[in-house]
């Protein structure tokens, strides 16, 4: 039963990992580009979603309704000052361009909102659970779990059937010859990106209600995302999801065996399937 | 028809290289007889200096020429520190002859390390290398042999005198310096430079002419994890301890990131000039925290946008006076 428990917490923990590596599996498929800043900039939107929880009496439905266009204009920002300068075949200008900003936003964050741990108010969702069996299972966990569902599917469907998915598979698949076929790279890079973002404005509204959130923060999240990518195989949003089922339940037996091993036993799940299987559990046939 | 016969001969060394060549071997004996004429003060900012050169130089030649961006390097330094203090400590073994020995760690670490992570793509290769380094990291901090995450001590340091420490520790560093930058410099010019310089330009070009990118990508990653490992491992001999979340620490990496960046990335001058401005701005604007580091972090990016070649390239564009030259200059004189 306790490792029932922890198998199904693991992936309730991995819903969260899902919304993180939706928008990195996204990216990688049409730029070639992971933003290290990544988890740096979910933490920043989960700090302004807090402090403007204290400030804007809309309760938290409100709070993801204000946070998530805020996070499409700095994905948009982000595209079009620094990332459409280097994307490219070389992967090093893209790094180090976004290892820098990591950088420099993490420690902007400590400055403006020092190294305290924050978390959005207490509210009814956050504390309230169900017993299946002799097992607890928290509400907000199984709504975060849910959009990550939706958001996969959705996303799976918009790659899948319209327009805008089509130019970016094109785009991904070939720049040049998309580009002749009237697919305007830039514009596939500047929506997709505002898209990334965007779920990470979802995912660091639910963050904040979860758990606590440091400026530190950033790096961890930035691992569990490309864990769960390449768990999953490169190049598919249900392999992302899956990647980070698998990551969230590794991660919660290891926590069960040590309490000091719960991340370990995700790399090392992470390892192991680079070692056994490094296409990725989901990964398509070439 | 008359032939000429033509006196041909292939330069490789310039004025400036022969200027910067005795300037380093006149600062290497400078380092050497620091215990003779500095204070304890300067002895340890030098041992620092040389420590931040070579991770940084061993960084260069993952990212400036083999192509693989590395953001873990911390994981080799972490475990060459942990070796020598447990052969010192635990075994005692001489500590300096330890600080040699401990360098076996960081090499049985790569050769897993590189054949993992070689199936991942560019990007996904360097956060690889990073959770590789976390991994170390968290299994270091859970094992009690090595005291978990509350680290170790070097007590075994007591029984030699300031003197005696101190004339081990420059002797250490000149050696770090010696096989870091001047096994740099000697690989570079050689047959596997020019290989290396190839491959650095266009990979795939580079195979078409023979080279074998994939055991030299294999074979560069091993030495720079040897060189930065060594590097650690003085760095922590001469700090006396050693914590998973310092010898782990994710700051070696972006370090070595600004230091190259900087100073010029694919450029033993580079590393030197990027190490100067690190260190002298550690020194004075350290205090400011975060601030300093938000500066660091916008200026490798503005590098990254708009700079590429770092200080050393715009250096360049003044007149090409390298003082570590790698090109060969074919001279050909009619005879008369």
């Amino acid at each position: 039963m306790q490792w029932l428990d922890a198998v199904i917490q693991g992936v309730l923990l991995g819903g969260m990992y899902a919304q993180y590596a939706l928008g990195m599996a996204l990216m990688f498929g049409v730029m070639r580009i992971v933003n290290i800043a990544h988890g740096d900039v979910m933490i920043l939107l989960s700090l302004i979603a807090v402090s403007l929880a204290g400030v804007l009496p809309f309760g938290n439905l409100g709070l993801i309704v204000v946070i998530v266009p805020i996070a499409v204009v700095i994905g948009w920002i982000l595209q079009k000052f620094i990332l459409n300068k280097v994307v490219g075949a070389d992967p090093l200008p893209s790094l180090i361009a976004t290892f820098g900003l990591s950088i420099a936003l993490q420690n902007f964050m400590l400055e403006l909102w020092s190294a305290d741990t924050r978390s959005l108010p207490n509210s009814d969702i956050a504390s309230a659970s169900f017993q299946i069996g002799s097992i607890y299972v928290g509400l907000l966990p199984v709504i975060v779990l849910i959009t990550a569902l939706v958001l996969t599917g959705g996303l799976d469907a918009v790659l899948r059937f319209s327009r805008f998915g089509r130019g970016l598979r094109a785009a991904a698949a070939d720049t040049e010859a998309a580009a002749m076929t009237g697919v305007d790279p830039k514009r596939i890079y500047a929506i997709a990106t505002a898209i990334a973002v965007g779920i990470l404005g979802l995912a660091a509204v639910f963050a904040a209600l979860r758990a606590t959130v440091s400026p530190s923060d950033g790096s961890a999240q930035l691992i569990y995302a490309f864990e769960a990518v390449i768990i999953g195989g490169m190049g598919s949003v249900w392999g992302a999801f899956l990647g980070a089922m698998v990551l969230g339940v590794a991660q919660a037996i290891g926590l069960r065996i040590d309490p000091g091993l719960g991340i370990l036993f995700g790399h090392l799940v992470f390892l192991a399937v680079l070692a056994t299987r490094p296409e990725g559990i989901m990964a398509r046939k070439k | 028809m008359t032939s000429k016969t033509h006196h041909t001969e292939v330069v490789r060394a310039t004025r400036s290289s022969r200027i910067a060549m005795t300037l380093c071997l006149a600062l290497l004996l400078a380092l050497i007889a620091m215990p003779w004429w500095a204070s304890s003060g300067n002895i340890r900012w030098a041992i620092e200096l040389s420590c931040y050169i070579a991770i940084a130089q061993m960084w260069n030649l993952l990212a400036g020429y083999a192509g693989l961006v590395s953001v873990g390097q911390q994981a080799f330094i972490g475990v060459s520190g942990y070796l020598l203090f447990v052969l010192a400590q635990n075994f005692g073994v001489n500590p300096f002859v330890a600080v040699l020995l401990s360098l076996i760690a960081p090499a049985i670490l790569a050769v897993p390390t590189y054949l993992l992570l070689r199936r991942l793509d560019g990007p996904y290769f360097a956060i690889g290398t990073w959770v590789v380094a976390e991994a170390v990291r968290l299994a270091t901090s859970n094992i009690d042999y090595v005291n978990a995450g509350a680290g170790l001590t070097l007590r075994v340091m007591t029984q030699y005198s300031q003197h005696e420490r101190e004339v081990g520790f420059v002797l250490l560093c000149a050696l770090l310096l010696l096989t870091t930058i001047g096994g740099s410099y000697w690989l570079l010019r050689s047959r596997i430079g020019l290989a290396l310089t190839a491959m650095r330009d266009n990979p795939v070009a580079a195979a078409s002419q023979g080279v074998n990118v994939g055991r030299l990508r294999f074979y560069i990653f091993i030495a720079a994890a040897v060189g930065t490992g060594f590097a650690g491992a003085i760095y922590y001999m001469a700090q006396l301890r050693i914590t998973p979340s310092a010898g782990f620490d994710p700051f070696w990496g972006s370090m070595s990131i600004f230091i190259v960046m900087v100073g010029g990335i694919g450029a033993i001058e580079g590393v030197l000039i990027g190490a100067l401005i690190y260190f002298l701005a550690d020194r004075l604007f350290g205090e400011f925290g975060s601030a300093y580091l938000i500066v660091l972090g916008l200026l490798t990016l503005v590098i990254a946008l708009y700079a590429r070649g770092g200080v050393w390239g715009l250096l360049q564009k003044w007149g090409d006076h390298a003082w570590f030259p790698v090109r060969r200059k074919l001279i050909v004189e009619e005879n008369p």
